[in-house]
């Protein structure tokens, strides 16, 4: 009941937006509708990521707890070795958990720089605030149409000095507001990471992206594929969960 | 002919005795110089080899096109099957698996959190295995400063400096924090069993040297290893033997496009010591042709006044009427078989010591006390195929030609005068 | 007095013989000398590639850095004091920043080291002047080494990609304008040169350096705050442990060489002895004690080795010193070591080393000149006299 609500009150709200398609919203506007879409209270996701190598591919399955942006919860179910390592995001600060070891370790400093998993991600990727409308300023510097969807394409600037991204260019679906690509670009406009959705789907009231290529530009390779296989929105999240005593567990 | 006149050097040792004396301790010489030049050059290979990849290392092609990074996603696999083929038909090396990997070092406090952290360059070799030439190769026991080698799984050994600069005692738990093959992070905790100074300050910053059964289960390298380390059974490299193993090895592979085909390289080539050992070879190479041409000198001396001292026998002889051609052919007869009874002595005596110096080695750790070094103060003599026959050059040539020169006085001699030299 | 006269006439008395001998150990002399030059040669070589094209006359530190710990580097760097801003200027020292980075030669990431160095610098010697190449966006300078490793040539372009100290990527394509050849790892490997205010630019760090070298010769200030400074000998630590490794061999081979002088000697004293029985008797008859006679055979004996000091000093020393003016050429080799050294080796010779060993085998001479004539000790007169050895 209370979704259904929520599916009435979003349509109202984007309705105007719909209508107005053609001549394009501020971009700023946009950025807000995009994080209204995806960056909600709590959510469990199980998330599949699947890592391209030189050599090998490995798919690693997690499940994460996350509460708004500061904070999250994963625990990592697959691949065997893996299964059992944990991960928790408070604000800035980043702690994950082996089993192997049984050892809770803040990752910080240069190691922060350092892959996920062996994935085109860093941890320091991780960390950053996903919500963009109040990190990001830019303009809508046209319309194109990606996985037959009508996209506003916005180029960004960091508004913090020393984002990792300085500019980044962000094509958004007109209609549901999801990311459909996204270009990370260096200081001196060097395309550097690229995010490209190769499948969106719909999980009860929103349009998100389940299936997302993560990829260094400057290297070769198939880059990280990243795919949501279930989420729940505005699930119970018990506190305690986003705790380091949850991490040994 | 030969029978009479080894009968006369043997019962007139006057005659013999000396001039053999001479050859044997020159022969000796030139022996034992030239096994010490080519274990000079070998201290430095053996290190690089020790610590290195050894003589020949087997690596995947994409790894050792990248080795300086430590590239463990390109590492070899079926490692157990490549040892075993390598075993058999490479038996005059024994083959060793090593990974190398960089990662880092987590002290945990007594709560286990991070009391603090540094990143390390890993060493992982076979410690345990029994048969494994390890221990005897890279011979860690000198080098420790405290505590022990490791005694068993889990335990590894910390450069002295990182251990100090992490407050870590020998016995302290340490958590080793490492990508894996597949690009995960993983972890194992160990026991520091002791701490080492190989004196090389790229190592002694920062290295963590462990078994590599421990390395395999931390970096999911199971059967993986970066490089498969071939070291000749004599202990010391052989350049043209390297070379040839590793043409044939790589043969094999000539046709496979697979960028993980393994692939042997040679110590020259991985070390890119081959400049420097053009140059050692250089220096050395004259320092032998030198040594040879001084000792000829000698030996031609040592022939030449042999005969002089015989000068009244040999006017005896011509008086009595011997031809002058036979005395002198007996002449050289005689310095021909000291030459090579005195090359043969002296060979054998000069390999005896060679050998027993290239088996113990000479110890200068006293000289080099200050000296923090990666070589070992210890330096070995390498007996060669050519220590075996270089000897007789100056040993046999020279003696004879020292007997051919001074016996030419004996043409010159008038029979004449030969009976008031004898009165004199 | 008169022992020392006759036992001169004696062997100069013998000719040919006595000059060979001393001959021989004047090889051994001038062997071991030249041996030693050359390893010192080498060394000396190695110290001076080093100072010439990375140590200059001494580095000041930015506190943090420290060369083993490429993560220093993060922090290690900050604007040039005065003191050694005046240095650069005048062209005593010269800055240098480093910066990790990577670059993507064929599609792969390397993490290598950033430097950046003024390219009008003398201090060093090594052509940074390329990279004041006009028309290169980002000139870069590579050693061959790591041009090999990462098949790059010049005129090659190459994208290099960094972290600005607060965090931003930043990325750009750099053209290799110099490769070059040098024995020197330390500036060679893993690496790329870039113009350094291009470099402080990209790192965002305007006037920032990581170390300051001083040119050689130049007197070194005391370390402003927040630097250290690193003497020569500080910087060559690891050079000059390899060098005495290196002397062991040395000492080693100067024993093998002496012995075989000392072989010489100890055969024609032996021989000697035995040729000149009648000789000793005449003397121990003329009234000579055992150890006068004694004595002068040792004399002579040594005497062969201030022969072996002179003829060595006359053949010797001017081929050393040829050696030393022309160097020689050493065989090309196919790849370097991380030790530098020239194309040609040029022995520097040690005056002490060689007067040394000019020493040590006039002791050595002397002691076994004596050895072989203790026998005459133990020679009777009269049999002696009638030219009979016991």
């Amino acid at each position: 009941m209370k979704q259904a609500a929520a599916v009435i009150v979003l349509f109202l709200v984007l309705a105007p937006a719909r209508a107005a398609a053609t001549a394009p919203e501020s971009a700023g506007a946009i950025l807000k509708k995009v994080d209204e879409n995806r960056v909600t209270g709590n959510k469990v996701i199980l998330s599949e990521m699947t890592i391209h190598g030189r050599r090998f591919s490995r798919t690693v399955r997690a499940r994460s707890w996350i509460q708004g942006t500061e904070k999250s919860f994963s625990e990592y179910l697959e691949p065997p070795r893996e299964r059992g390592t944990k991960m928790l995001k408070l604000g800035d600060q980043l702690w994950t958990y082996y089993p192997a070891s049984d050892r809770v370790i803040l990752i910080a400093g240069h190691m922060l720089r350092q892959s996920v998993m062996g994935s085109d991600l860093s941890y320091e990727d991780m960390l950053e605030d996903p919500t963009l409308h109040d990190s990001q300023q830019g303009a809508v510097s046209g319309e194109e149409t990606l996985l037959g969807r009508p996209c506003w394409v916005l180029d960004l600037r960091a508004l913090r000095e020393d984002a990792a991204y300085p500019s980044r260019r962000l094509w958004v679906d007109r209609e549901r507001y999801t990311v459909m690509r996204e270009d990370r670009f260096a200081r001196s406009g060097r395309l550097l990471k690229t995010a490209v959705v190769e499948s969106v789907r719909r999980f009860g009231d929103r349009w998100l992206p389940d299936r997302v290529r993560f990829k260094d530009a400057l290297k070769e390779g198939e880059g990280t594929v990243f795919a949501i296989l279930e989420i729940q929105f505005d699930a119970a999240i018990p506190g305690a969960v986003f705790s380091k005593a949850a991490l040994k567990k | 002919m030969i029978r009479f006149l080894c009968l006369g050097l043997w019962r007139d040792r006057s005659r013999s005795l000396f001039p053999l004396l001479t050859v044997v301790i020159g022969v000796m010489l030139t022996v034992v110089m030239f096994s010490w030049i080519k274990g000079f050059t070998e201290n430095f290979l053996g290190t690089s080899a020790r610590l290195g990849s050894g003589h020949v290392a087997v690596m995947s092609r994409a790894y050792a096109g990248e080795r300086d990074q430590l590239p463990n996603d390109l590492a070899l696999t079926g490692v157990q099957g490549l040892l075993e083929r390598l075993h058999r038909d490479f038996p005059s090396f024994a083959w060793t698996p090593r990974i190398r990997f960089a990662g880092l070092l987590d002290v945990p406090d007594e709560k286990g959190e991070t009391r603090a952290q540094g990143p390390v360059g890993g060493l992982a070799v076979d410690l345990f295995s029994p048969g494994s030439p390890e221990p005897a190769i890279l011979d860690l026991e000198p080098t420790l400063v405290g505590g022990a080698l490791p005694a068993g799984r889990g335990e590894v050994l910390l450069a002295h400096e990182l251990a100090s600069r992490l407050g870590l005692a020998p016995g302290a738990s340490v958590t080793l924090i490492a990508g894996t093959m597949f690009g995960g992070m993983a972890t194992a905790n160990l026991t520091v069993a002791g701490t080492f100074r190989f004196g090389a300050p790229a190592m002694d910053r920062g290295m963590i040297l462990m078994d590599v059964a421990d390395a395999r289960a931390v970096l999911d390298m199971d059967d993986a290893a970066g490089e498969i380390a071939g070291f000749f059974h004599s202990g010391f490299y052989d350049r043209r033997a390297a070379e040839a193993a590793a043409a044939r090895f790589n043969a094999r592979f000539a046709s496979s496009q697979d960028p993980f085909a393994p692939r042997m390289d040679t110590l020259i080539t991985l070390s890119g010591m081959g400049q420097f050992l053009g140059y050692m070879d250089t220096i050395l190479g004259a320092i032998v042709a030198v040594f040879l041409a001084t000792m000829f000198i000698v030996l031609w001396n040592t022939g030449l006044m042999g005969n002089i001292r015989r000068y009244g026998e040999i006017g005896v002889r011509l008086a009595m009427g011997e031809t002058k051609g036979r005395v002198y052919r007996s002449l050289i007869g005689e310095a021909a078989i000291i030459g090579l009874a005195g090359s043969l002595i002296g060979t054998v005596l000069g390999l005896a010591l060679a050998f027993y110096v290239q088996a113990h080695g000479l110890d200068f750790g006293n000289i080099m006390k200050n000296a923090s070094l990666l070589m070992t103060t210890r330096f070995h003599t390498h007996v060669t195929a050519a220590a075996y026959v270089i000897g007789f050059i100056p040993g046999l040539a020279a003696t004879v030609l020292g007997a051919a020169t001074a016996g030419r006085a004996i043409y010159k001699r008038q029979t004449s005068r030969l009976l008031k030299e004898l009165e004199a | 007095m008169i022992t020392l006269r006759l036992a001169l006439r004696n062997i100069l008395g013998t000719g040919i013989r006595a000059w060979l001998n001393a001959f021989i150990i004047s090889i051994a002399l001038v062997a071991s000398s030249w041996n030693q030059g050359v390893v010192a040669g080498m060394d000396e070589q190695a110290a001076r590639a080093a100072r010439d094209l990375e140590y200059g006359g001494g580095q000041y530190w930015q506190e943090s850095y420290d060369p083993y710990d490429p993560l220093t580097l993060e922090e290690a760097h900050s604007p040039l004091p005065e003191e050694l801003r005046r240095l650069v200027n005048e062209g005593k020292a010269t800055a240098v920043l480093m910066m990790q980075g990577s670059i993507y030669p064929q599609g792969r990431m390397r993490s290598i080291l950033l430097k950046g160095i003024d390219p009008r610098q003398h201090v060093l010697d090594f052509p940074t002047s390329a990279l004041s190449a006009a028309g290169a966006g980002l000139p870069a300078l590579i050693g061959g080494r790591f041009a090999r490793a990462v098949d790059l040539a010049r005129g090659d372009t190459v994208t290099l990609r960094w972290r600005e100290p607060g965090g931003a990527f930043n990325a750009e394509d750099a053209t290799i304008v110099h490769v070059m050849q040098t024995t020197l790892a330390a500036i060679d490997n893993n690496q790329a040169w870039l113009p350094l205010d291009r470099l402080q630019e990209m790192a965002r760090l305007p006037g920032a350096a990581t170390l300051v070298v001083l040119a050689p010769g130049t007197a070194p200030l005391s370390a402003p705050p927040g630097w250290v400074f690193r003497d020569p000998d500080f910087l060559l630590r690891d050079l000059r442990e390899l060098v005495k490794t290196k002397s062991v061999g040395r000492v080693v081979l100067l024993v093998i060489f002496l012995s075989l002088g000392m072989l010489a000697i100890f055969d024609t004293q032996v021989l000697a002895i035995f040729r000149r029985r009648r000789e000793i008797g005449t003397l121990v008859a003329l009234g000579f004690t055992r150890g006068q006679v004694v004595r002068l055979f040792t004399l002579e004996g040594a005497l062969h080795g201030v022969l072996a000091v002179l003829l060595g000093a006359a053949w010797g020393l001017p081929l050393l010193w040829l050696q030393a003016r022309l160097g020689f050429a050493v065989p090309p080799g196919t790849e370097d070591m991380g030790i530098s050294i020239g194309e040609r080796i040029y022995p520097a010779y040690g005056a002490g080393y060689i007067l040394g060993v000019a020493v040590l085998s006039l002791a050595v001479t002397t002691v076994v000149s004596l050895l072989p004539s203790r026998r005459i000790a133990r020679l009777k007169p009269t049999d002696a006299l009638r030219g009979r050895a016991s």
